[in-house]
């Protein structure tokens, strides 16, 4: 609890004296994949701007937002961190599927179990009607963790081909972050990609799955012009 | 109900005719403690005297009282207590993974100073009670933050006592959330809304129209707020509160802190990310005593079955509601503890005396231990946890013939 509310002070504060002009849009990203895998770990490292310390399973869903500035038009992002135990998934989670604007699946590399359970969180999405047209990314977590990987790159990257994703490979809590910033704008790069997508994206009608993405939701460095996100795209290499 | 606020009102009147000590809360205290202790000895247990202390100010006031008076309302009789799991609990279990996963990550559940060897011997303890009870009842299914009961009554009452409270609230309070999925837990949860709309119409209103759902009290009804509160004292009140009564006391309680926070609410957008946010920060200093008192006015006026029909839920055979009246019946028979301790020995039932022995000896680190408790007085703290959680079964065997056993008596022992 202690981390999490810290979450919440951080997001506290940016409600409270931070609001921002009504007309902001708001993206909603809800996050999923296995117990275990650090979606909360990834929500509170992009919401808060840094590693928790520790973190304990979620209960139902969290909600973490951020307001970030893109292209000089201020961006709400709303991610809903969701349990990881099916029994939740399946009755309680549903309501926070409502008007998601994209859809990041998260695994953990270390885990080849969590990357088999990846088609079986994209079928959820698509009982939700969060189908291809919703932008969607794949996060494989955990990869400083080298020793342990048990899902190689290229498997990921072909999983993600095949259902037009694009791939991330990052570590919410790599140690070498702090000195060289590596790691860390990952974290930050792959929710400034997706609301890069997102904002891209025009009309965009936020009570609605965005419409014109085609079926392939093809996001390469130069769809990242923010600039902080053309790095991530190599770290298929990098991890 | 009804019976138990008369007899608080008569209790207050006690208090405050034996009101010569001018500083009344001790006095109250004193006093409540003696009525603890009178309602244990009495034969049968004063059951509904110990569920009044447990809901009523300052609930059972001490860890030692705790370990005597939330067996009787459980109505498990320490006696007798459930061995210890072996190893081969962990075999082939198929919560297995997902229960190491959660209690790995309950670091914070544990009092800050506790040392990390001592802490991942009760972790590995919570691994086994949880699949031990799970095992014990397969209709049982295992859900993320059931783990947050299993520490909660661990650091009070030590491992065997544990397993068998745990077992017997996983039958009843706690039974809904135990299905195979959680249909049953959201038709709990239901009960929320329909309590707010009788207290607060406009609260209710605005709730609605932001479809904030009720997902963010979740996590308190199905922990009993184990896994949202940071000050371990108030969650252990908490329990005092909701092992004393009704399965449903939780979504009461969830009602009377929304109601708390009406203003608050109100003001914020009428979304259900902002509610939703709101509400599901749970603040960490709330007036626990006053909130208590008034979940239980709550339950008198309106009472579930009056909710039911008023809010037109829809009908779902909910058993831990089911079960209650007959579990609450079952707890007025018990006898004290003098008379189980002789009666648990005449049954011949030499294993439950020497197994606890045996469990003590092999669970209580004994050079740890010796070293905590060598520390003196700042340790005693200390001490008392570790005495709660890895010796907690020894105590039964260690201190059989003493009446009022408690940490202090242990302490002397070693």
């Amino acid at each position: 609890m202690a981390e999490s509310g810290s979450s919440v002070e951080f997001s506290g504060t940016l409600t409270s004296s931070n609001l921002p002009p009504a007309r902001t849009r708001i993206f909603k990203i809800i996050v999923i994949g296995d117990s275990g895998v650090g979606k909360t770990c990834l929500t509170y490292r992009f919401c808060a701007g840094r590693f928790p310390e520790k973190t304990e399973a979620t209960i139902g869903v969290d909600f973490r937002e951020r307001l970030v500035e893109i292209d000089g038009e201020k961006i709400k992002i709303q991610l809903w961190d969701t349990a990881g135990q099916e029994r939740f998934r399946k009755s309680m989670v549903q309501h926070y599927y409502r008007n998601v604007h994209a859809v990041v699946f998260v695994y953990d590399v270390t885990n080849a179990a969590s990357f088999r359970s990846l088609p079986a969180w994209i079928e959820e999405c698509k009982q939700h009607a969060l189908g291809t047209e919703v932008p969607r990314i794949l996060v494989g977590n955990k990869c400083d963790l080298q020793d342990s990987v048990q899902v190689g790159t290229d498997v990921a990257q072909q999983f993600a081909d095949t259902h037009s994703m694009p791939l991330f490979e990052t570590s919410a809590k790599n140690p070498n972050s702090q000195e060289d910033g590596g790691n860390s704008d990952h974290v930050e790069a792959i929710f400034m990609t997706v609301a890069h997508k997102l904002k891209s994206q025009k009309p965009l009608v936020l009570s609605q799955p965005p419409v014109g993405s085609g079926g392939t939701v093809n996001l390469s460095k130069g769809g990242t012009d923010g600039g902080e996100g053309s790095r991530s795209w190599g770290c298929s290499g990098g991890c | 109900m009804k019976r138990l606020k008369n007899k608080k009102q008569k209790a207050g009147v006690e208090v405050n005719g034996n009101g010569s000590v001018t500083r009344e809360p001790d006095c109250g205290r004193k006093q409540k403690l003696s009525e603890i202790n009178q309602a244990l000895i009495s034969d049968p247990v004063d059951i509904e005297t110990l569920r009044r202390a447990a809901a009523s100010k300052g609930g059972l006031l001490t860890d030692e009282l705790r370990r005597k008076v939330w067996p009787k309302l459980l109505n498990i009789n320490v006696y007798d207590l459930p061995h210890k799991p072996g190893r081969d609990v962990r075999e082939n279990h198929k919560d297995f993974n997902q229960v190491v996963l959660d209690v790995t990550r309950s670091m914070k559940r544990f009092p800050k100073g506790m040392p990390a060897s001592e802490r991942a011997v009760l972790q590995e303890q919570m691994t086994d009670i949880i699949l031990e009870v799970l095992k014990r009842t397969p209709q049982l299914h295992y859900y993320q933050g059931y783990h947050d009961v299993a520490v909660t009554l661990l650091l009070v009452v030590g491992e065997r006592m544990t397993i068998a409270m745990l077992d017997t609230l996983s039958n009843h309070h706690l039974r809904d959330f135990m299905d195979p999925t959680m249909d049953s837990t959201k038709h709990i949860l239901n009960y929320l809304m329909p309590i707010l709309e009788q207290v607060d119409r406009e609260l209710h209103d605005f709730m609605i129209r932001a479809e904030v759902g009720t997902i963010f009290a979740l996590s308190w009804l199905i922990t009993w707020y184990g896994h949202v509160l940071s000050d371990f004292k108030h969650t252990m009140r908490l329990y005092d509160f909701f092992l004393a009564s009704h399965p449903l006391m939780p979504i009461y309680l969830a009602a009377t802190i929304v109601l708390h926070r009406e203003k608050e609410v109100k003001k914020t957008e009428c979304d259900m990310a902002m509610v939703h946010h709101l509400l599901s920060r749970i603040p960490q200093d709330l007036p626990y005593e006053l909130l208590i008192g008034q979940a239980q006015d709550l339950f008198d006026q309106y009472p579930p079955s009056l909710l039911a029909k008023r809010a037109a839920l829809q009908p779902r055979k909910s058993l831990s509601i089911s079960t209650f009246q007959a579990f609450q019946l079952a707890t007025l028979h018990q006898r004290p503890d003098t008379v189980l301790q002789r009666l648990t020995k005449a049954q011949g039932s030499s294993t439950s005396r020497q197994a606890p022995r045996q469990s003590g000896l092999e669970a209580a680190l004994p050079q740890e231990q010796g070293r905590l408790w060598g520390k003196g007085n700042r340790m005693v703290k200390m001490a008392v946890w570790g005495l709660s959680a890895t010796l907690g079964a020894a105590v039964f065997a260690v201190a059989q013939t003493a009446m009022d056993w408690g940490p202090e008596v242990l302490l002397q022992l070693f």
